[in-house]
């Protein structure tokens, strides 16, 4: 039958196009080229680059944008977004110092919970009052920002009285500082909830598509509500880590982890329409962006012209790990 | 074919030659020969799914042939998009209107060409006034220009787009224009119906009419010649004044099928027990006290035109809407209305007919797809475990015969047979008990077709029940155990389908409309 032949050779071309897809090396691998590549670099400018002290310090501060881009990530896998997270982050940070006086090593969870309800109220303006998170977070961002001055207009240091209350950011074990252990275990918690649990889960599902997700039965209120909680708990540890390493709160710090957040998730390889990406792809982005930002310094750029390098960075890094030819419509 | 070109061809306006378009796993367009001559409304018929849609859409440019040609008068033409095609003087009315709804009448006429009307860099309303009022006078249109078209008639603003495709190609000197009419009159109540019959009358004076509509009645009476494709191929042509409405009917249908396309001879007697028992359900403007009921294991058929109430009163099965009245009882149990969670979490499954937007994540994996329902069900310890995902996944794959290069292959690249074989095993994987089937073998090929034609025999055989919506008349009496045909929101009558008694689509074709 000339009729099944045809749907035949229809297939061989189809299954070919299909080999020609497939073929797409992950996203990820790019950005782990390009953090060679980008390391190597550094290192003919300056051997110091890859010292233990150096690398220890990379390590430390893209420790602190790994929480924020982490919660981000899972924002943007739903297709959404987080501005709020810098607002959360000076907020946090202030309250962070002005509490642990007061409140000791409960100031920790206290600082958390913190996080998850404004993120928790981010999800609900998302949810039920409908406003694009692109807006909702905006808005909820000046508000934090906002309350954060009220705490504290100006930076605020940690009593010296209280520096032992710090040491579970602040200290060591095994020789390593702690800021890197909470690093690597809120990095495995997130692993193990996306990959794992059910409604890690339903986070992709409702990313890749929501209508279906809805018409599957999937819970879609509560699965976008849990991505903006991750995101406001991840700020607010992010938060807390920048106070104590530093001994002290300030209510301008969060600022720039807005952008850099989502240029950590995007140069991972998480794509904005939401569904693809995960926690790999924003560890290396995070580092990518870390060893950046501190290479830069190291070899002796011109720090006017650092922040040229980095956008021209975030744009190539896109060009390579997005695949453009799957999103016709850039939003 | 050979009827195509027993009339001296010379006379074709336009002449469309072997075109052929193919979709991943489907050949919508299978070397179509299609012609317009000057001055003649054409009527175009088929089943859906026949090619009629995307044949005009090659015509205006808004899809490429894979091969073929389009010649005007003679001269071979390429029409790369819809502003090149209107160049032609080939413009489509679309069955959903391309007008925008927050302009007015006159803004919308002459959008995006305003600049005929300038003089010295300023638009003169005052000769676009005169200019729309002689142009809408051609469609009898005599509401105020100024009206928003949100705020008119679908009568109206079908007109309004008539009008501006005839305006259109006065614009760029086409002396015969072809129109093309995508069921236009469906939205249109019976007056509005004889008066857009009696304005094509006019207008064919001196432009070309293309005329889509499933009701034959309306073509056989107001075209000058119908042609019939089927399956993405011509069947044949005929003139109007001696056609005949059982034949197009039975040319449609077509009669190459074998006896046991849909597998006929594994059709099992539906169980005892009940699994859904609808009563006395409601929903204001769509349905009006529907009662029926489905047995484990039976396969209900449910059957009338668009309008009718049927894809409405699935969805309130389905929970994506909740009814005015009436109740819906699953197992024994009453279910809560309007949530598509609830009817999930009870046992009633989806194949919607938009797989793409509905049925799948297509930028996920068909792993991901399949286990979509059941990752509670595939947890170790609290944790879903990876071994007993590819289980699930694999234990899928096989059972539904779907082909896909490997486990985590993006469902979007799968051919649209395999992406619904996903979407059902999505729904056997969480062992529901009812299945609603939306229009199952849409897009999909032959070989595919007859997989799940194979699979929904499987499933009555387990006792799932299952309400289906069909392409085809046809498909809908091979499969179903009972059908019931709706029209105008109600249920109006029972068709038996056993195996021996199957009726034939002439039969009840009456019922339907």
């Amino acid at each position: 039958m000339a009729e099944t032949r045809e749907d035949e050779a229809t297939s061989t071309q189809r299954t070919a196009a299909v080999g020609r897809q497939r073929k797409q090396i992950p996203a990820l691998y790019f950005t782990i080229a390009l953090l060679v590549v980008v390391g190597f670099a550094f290192y003919l400018g300056n051997r110091n680059f890859l010292s233990l002290y150096n690398i220890n310090t990379i390590t430390s501060f893209a420790a602190v944008l790994l929480m924020v881009s982490l919660g981000q990530m899972c924002t943007i896998l739903i297709g959404g977004i987080d501005l709020s997270v810098g607002g959360l982050i000076s907020f946090v940070s202030v309250v962070f110092v002005v509490t642990i006086g007061r409140f000791g090593q409960w100031t920790y969870p206290l600082c958390i919970l913190l996080g998850g309800f404004f993120g928790y109220l981010n999800g609900n303006l998302l949810t039920r009052i409908k406003i694009p998170s692109f807006i909702g977070t905006l808005g909820m961002g000046g508000i934090l920002v906002s309350l954060a001055y009220l705490v504290s207009a100006r930076p605020v240091n940690v009593p010296s009285a209280t520096y032992k209350n710090l040491n579970l950011v602040n200290g060591e074990l095994f020789g390593v500082g702690n800021v890197l252990w909470i690093g690597l275990i809120v990095l495995a918690l997130f692993y193990v909830l996306l990959r794992f649990t059910a409604s890690g889960r339903n986070v992709f599902y409702v990313g890749s598509n929501i209508k279906m997700s809805w018409m599957s039965g999937i819970d879609i209120t509560k699965t976008r509500n849990f991505a903006f909680v991750l995101s406001g708990v991840g700020a607010a540890i992010a938060g807390v880590m920048v106070s104590s390493v530093r001994f002290g709160g300030d209510p301008s710090v969060g600022e720039p982890y807005i952008l850099n957040s989502i240029a950590a998730v995007v140069v991972g390889g998480t794509a904005l329409t939401g569904g693809t990406g995960g926690v790999l792809n924003t560890l290396f982005g995070a580092l990518l962006l870390s060893a950046l930002a501190n290479g830069m310094n190291v070899v002796g750029i011109d720090i006017y012209f650092q922040q040229t390098i980095l956008g021209l960075m975030i744009i190539i890094s896109v060009v390579l790990t997005f695949d453009r030819s799957k999103t016709p419509i850039i939003k | 074919m050979s009827e195509m070109h027993n009339d001296q061809p010379e006379a074709a306006t336009l002449r469309l030659r072997g075109i052929t378009k193919s979709y991943p796993g489907v050949v919508a367009l299978d070397s179509v020969d299609f012609a317009v001559r000057a001055n003649e409304i054409v009527g175009l018929v088929g089943e859906n799914g026949a090619g009629k849609s995307t044949l005009m859409k090659v015509l205006i440019g808004l899809v490429q042939p894979d091969q073929g040609t389009i010649a005007l008068r003679g001269e071979r033409i390429v029409v790369k998009d819809p502003a090149t095609a209107i160049k032609y003087g080939i413009g489509m009315v679309f069955q959903d209107g391309t007008l925008i709804p927050n302009l007015s009448i006159i803004d919308n006429l002459f959008l995006c060409h305003e600049q005929v009307f300038q003089r010295f860099g300023i638009l003169s309303r005052r000769s676009m006034r005169s200019e729309a009022a002689r142009v809408l006078a051609q469609v009898k249109v005599r509401d105020d220009l100024d009206t928003e078209v949100s705020e008119v008639t679908p009568a109206v603003r079908q007109m309004v787009e008539i009008a501006r495709l005839l305006w259109l190609s006065e614009l760029y000197r086409q002396s015969n224009p072809i129109l093309i009419l995508d069921e236009p009159t469906t939205v249109l109540n019976d007056a509005e119906r004889d008066t857009l019959f009696d304005i094509l009358d006019d207008i064919k004076q001196h432009a070309s009419v293309v005329l889509i509509s499933h009701r034959l009645q309306e073509i056989v009476e107001h075209s000058d010649r119908i042609v019939i494709l089927k399956d993405g191929r011509n069947v044949t042509e005929m003139q109007a004044s001696s056609a005949d409405l059982a034949e197009i009917e039975q040319l449609m249908v077509g009669h190459t099928l074998s006896a046991n396309r849909y597998h006929e001879n594994e059709q099992t007697s539906p169980r005892e027990e009940k699994v859904l028992r609808v009563t006395n359900l409601s929903k204001h403007g769509h349905f009006d006290a529907i009662n029926f009921e489905v047995r484990k294991g039976e396969i209900v058929s449910l059957v009338g035109l668009v309008g009718s109430g049927k894809e409405e009163l699935c969805r309130c099965i389905t929970g994506l809407d909740k009814a005015d009245t009436g109740n819906i009882h699953f197992d024994g149990l009453k279910l809560p209305a309007g949530a598509p969670s609830t009817a999930v979490a009870v046992g009633i499954g989806h194949v919607p007919i938009d797989r793409r937007n509905e049925g799948l994540a297509l930028g996920m994996g068909v792993d991901e797809n399949i286990n979509l329902l059941v990752l509670k069900r595939l947890r170790v310890a609290g944790f879903i475990s990876v071994r007993r995902e590819r289980d699930n996944a694999r234990r899928w794959i096989d059972e539904c015969k779907i082909k896909t290069p490997s486990m985590t292959t993006m469902c979007g690249t799968l051919s649209g047979g395999n992406q619904q074989k996903i979407v059902i095993s999505k729904w056997l994987s969480s062992q529901v008990k009812m299945l609603v089937l939306d229009h199952p073998t849409r897009g999909v090929d032959v070989g595919a077709k007859d997989e799940i034609f194979r699979l929904i025999r499987q499933l009555a055989r387990e006792g799932i029940g299952m309400i289906i919506m069909c392409d085809t008349l046809e498909e809908d009496i091979g499969l179903s155990n009972r059908m019931l045909i709706m029209k105008d929101g109600r249920l109006v009558t029972e068709v038996d389908c056993s195996p021996d008694k199957k009726p034939s689509p002439r039969d009840v074709i009456g019922a339907i409309v």
